[in-house]
């Protein structure tokens, strides 16, 4: 018996789930297929993969399982072997698979193949397909071991719509002692990532540091002039590779690529690295010491001086 | 921790031409036998094929001919044949033309070819003929088993610069082959962690010699440069007591192909070999030729000079080293793809029988030896075996050598010796004596970023790219640099890297800090090869990166 188990967060069904079906049947042959969904309150979950051509639809049931926890989920998982003897465990390689399946197989003892792409043949004897190498080589897996054999199956690989349609499958309740004290995870709430913190390409105005800054403490001097002028402060590489200002501030080919409407550079040689980050800058103003720095090859306006006394003029003249 | 394994019958490092022509000929005599296919697997670091690869280059197409008789029908990029040979002597400011082309210098039916172009070429020949080529990965250890070589494991991927793992870590697979054809390149890094660990393939060896080429790729205004000249120079920027030369190649439309060679061996702790190639360009004969053009690429990497008797034993239990790895190359005729390529089309053929007869021991690939010294490789490399060590008296030692070995046959009384080259590099007190001053190139010239750029410059034509957050993969684990190095040699890393890495700034205790930009870095291997406190090693970074060359 080939058992799959669905995957779903909140009350909707993972369409890799419906893949991982087609998967089964396809390895299936003669065997029957079990289709399993955990979770709480899951009745209706279970009614829709009924539709499916299967010869049951198992239910888990319980509150323990009402948001996901590997340790939960591996105990029912545990259970459901138990209880339905399977010869192959189905998953689809969601992350969620990626987070528990080497659990459950390892505390089960039991063979491990994933982001399997192809099954050839079928039940026992079938091999599984997976790319090694990053997709450089595939090679074809005959796992080694007792059954149940685990495998995750690449989402993509197989068509949720060639899943064989059946004539209502019989829906079955199956409880699974879960141990509340072994379960060591809590869920937070699921979140977004939040967007990087500094978008120097959306930038109106840049003020960008260089080596010619010399210290850390006088990159404050630059962000006062940024501050005046509204303008996002960014650096060149060894500002960054100091740590004197985070690496999400660089500009040029090993950072972002900027295009504002002014580009103050202060202490930047112009080395080709960081003129290819900034070149596309309407209004380029280049502050440095050497006359002969290729900064001022692309400045628009180029003022060769010491920054530590024209910074702090600009500044000034901004403020009044 | 559980790795991967794979296993092949016999397994390629490095797929430059040695590798891609062994890989193209194990492919072929398999065809030919029938039976079992063997599964065989070549490694390369670059992410494309051919993408590491440097060279003048001047293609001697005889081993080509040999391993793709139709290569031309094929569409093998060999750019254009070499129509025009010319040899100069240059002083500071003039150029005085050879009256003749010395024997090994004429290159009537050779071709100018852009040696990527020519890898790219055989690594689809290679694909065609159902060998897998993996790309973008590096080997990182030499996986041995006694005395015995079974394989090779590829670097890690996804570790952070302080060596914890990223979220898409994936361990190196350990690749296990019955034989093991290390075809990794000037310097190979797993070549070199075989010669260490097998101590005896070096016995009664001269020490291998090297010498760092820098190359431009130029674009021109039309008509400068026909495809096909062929320009070597001797003499500056040089001094005598400086191995090397210059080379100027023309290609079809409008690109040439520029770059000066320096023998790893100089004495004088302030020479730089990157300021003596913008010196070149500096020379009239070549400012004029660049006047109005535009640089396109900028590469370099290190060769093996010592030819013949510097050689290892180049088989042992379970592999077989090829090409420029172990330092097939011919310095008279400036030439070594040919013998690349031939030398790995020997180690396939000698793999193979030695596959098939179920003996892959040294005894059972001793034949590799056996074919080279029945080859062209010994007929070509063995005459000239002292050549380099003579120019090791000057350059006009050198020529004069040169001459008498044309002449003989390069019968001679007693093998010349050599010396590594790290080694001949003088303190500053010896060179300078108290006039050593700052520690600056002692060849220093200014650029004008038209025909003349800084290294840092030169490293974005390099294309060169690796992940920034992985670990420095420039091992150098010694205090010199803020202690003994200043003084005594004034930190020549920050000269004889081609590429910026080495940078020394004051540390926050006022004393000097090596600051290692190995980002920068393009697979040259030249710090591997010259420090003087043989302090750096070289180690492959996650695969994928390093220079992106085309057309060079």
């Amino acid at each position: 018996m080939i058992l799959v188990i669905a995957e779903q967060r909140g009350g909707a069904l993972n369409r890799a789930s419906w893949e991982a079906i087609a998967a089964a049947q396809q390895l299936a042959g003669d065997l029957p297929v079990s289709v399993a969904v955990l979770g709480s309150g899951v009745d209706a979950l279970a009614g829709e993969l009924a539709a499916a051509d299967v010869a049951e639809v198992i239910a888990v049931d319980d509150p323990l399982l009402s948001g996901y926890t590997p340790d939960a989920v591996a105990m029912a998982i545990e259970g459901l072997v138990a209880a339905r003897t399977p010869g192959t465990v189905v998953l689809p390689h969601t992350y969620q698979t990626r987070d528990c399946a080497p659990l459950i197989a390892a505390r089960l003892r039991r063979p491990l193949v994933t982001d399997v792409t192809a099954i050839k043949g079928t039940g026992a004897s079938a091999t599984f397909v997976r790319q090694m190498f990053q997709g450089k080589l595939t090679a074809e897996v005959a796992p080694i071991g007792d059954a149940p054999v685990f495998v995750t199956v690449q989402v993509g690989a197989f068509r949720a719509d060639a899943v064989r349609r059946g004539s209502g499958a019989p829906v079955s309740r199956v409880s699974v002692a879960i141990d509340a004290g072994r379960i060591r995870q809590t869920t937070e709430a699921p979140f977004q990532e939040a967007a990087q913190a500094v978008d120097l390409g959306q930038a109106d105005r840049i003020v960008a540091v260089g080596r010619g800054i010399k210290a850390q403490e006088h990159v404050a001097l630059a962000a006062s002039l940024a501050t005046a002028m509204r303008a996002e402060l960014a650096a060149s590489r060894p500002i960054c590779d100091n740590g004197w200002l985070p690496m999400d501030r660089q500009v040029g080919s090993s950072g972002q690529t900027v295009a504002p409407k002014l580009y103050v550079a202060l202490g930047i040689s112009g080395a080709i690295q960081h003129v290819v980050g900034m070149k596309a800058a309407r209004t380029i103003v280049a502050i440095n010491k050497d006359a002969d720095a290729p900064i001022f090859e692309v400045a628009d306006y180029g003022i060769v001086g010491d920054l530590f006394e024209i910074v702090p003029a600009l500044i000034a003249a901004l403020e009044t | 921790m559980d790795r991967e394994t794979l296993e092949v019958d016999v397994l390629i490092v490095g797929g430059g031409p040695a590798g891609m022509a062994a890989a193209l000929r194990l492919a072929q005599l398999q065809q030919a036998a029938g039976g079992e296919p063997l599964a065989i697997a070549v490694l390369e670091k670059a992410r494309e094929a051919g993408a590491h690869v440097l060279s003048g280059a001047v293609l001697d197409p005889s081993a080509l001919a040999d391993l793709v008789p139709d290569y031309a029908s094929r569409g093998a990029p060999l750019a254009a044949p070499v129509a025009d040979d010319r040899v100069y002597y240059l002083t500071g400011r003039r150029q005085l033309r050879f009256p003749f082309v010395p024997p090994p210098l004429r290159n009537h039916g050779h071709y100018v070819v852009s040696l990527n172009a020519l890898v790219r070429w055989l690594a689809e020949q290679v694909e065609a003929a159902g060998v897998d080529l993996f790309t973008g990965f590096a080997g990182q250890d030499v996986l041995m088993d006694g005395s015995r070589v079974v394989g090779v494991r590829t670097g890690d991927r996804g570790v952070a610069r302080d060596g914890s793992r990223k979220a898409a870590y994936e361990p190196g697979v350990d690749i296990l082959a019955k034989v093991t054809i290390f075809a990794d390149g000037v310097r190979g890094h797993l070549t070199k962690q075989v010669l260490s660990r097998v101590p005896a393939l070096q016995d009664g060896r001269e020490p291998q010699q090297f010498a760092i080429g820098i190359k431009e790729l130029w674009e021109l205004p039309a008509g400068r440069l026909a495809p096909g000249s062929v320009i070597h120079t001797l003499g500056y920027p040089l001094r005598h007591e400086e191995f090397g030369g210059g080379f100027i190649y023309g290609l079809p439309d409008n690109q040439v192909s520029l770059g000066l060679v320096c023998g790893l061996d100089y004495r004088d702790p302030r020479f730089d070999p990157h300021m003596a190639f913008n010196r070149f360009k500096q020379h009239p004969l070549v400012a004029g030729i660049l006047e109005g053009g535009t640089l396109v690429r900028y590469g370099a990497k290190a060769l093996p000079e010592g030819g013949w008797n510097t050689i290892p034993r180049h088989y042992l239990d379970g592999a077989l080293l090829a090409g420029d790895a172990a330092g097939f190359l011919n310095s008279m005729r400036l030439k070594g793809i040919h013998l690349a390529m031939r030398t790995g089309m020997i180690a396939a053929e000698a793999a193979f029988e030695a596959v098939a007869a179920g003996d892959t021991s040294a005894a059972g690939l001793a034949r590799y030896q056996e074919k080279i010294d029945r080859s062209q490789v010994r007929a070509e490399l063995f005459p000239v075996r002292n050549v380099h060590q003579a120019f090791g008296h000057g350059l006009l030692a050198g020529l004069v050598f040169s001459g008498l070995t044309v002449l003989t046959g390069g019968r001679w009384f007693e093998d010349l010796r050599g010396h590594a080259g790290h080694a001949r590099m003088k303190t500053l007190a010896w060179y300078y004596g108290r006039r050593s001053g700052a520690a600056v190139a002692s060849n220093a010239t200014p650029i004008d970023r038209r025909t003349t750029f800084d290294r840092v410059t030169g490293v974005h034509y390099a294309g060169t790219a690796h992940d920034e957050d992985q670990p420095v993969h420039l091992l150098v684990q010694t205090d010199v640099c803020r202690s003994a190095c200043g003084p005594e040699y004034g930190h020549p890393c920050t000269r004889f890297c081609p590429a910026h890495v080495y940078e020394i700034r004051p540390g926050p205790d006022g004393r000097p800090s090596l600051q290692i930009n190995a980002s920068n870095c393009v697979h040259c291997k030249t710090c591997d090869i010259m420090d003087p406190y043989q302090a750096i090693t070289w180690v492959a970074p996650e695969g994928g990166g390093g220079p992106q060359y085309t057309g060079m």
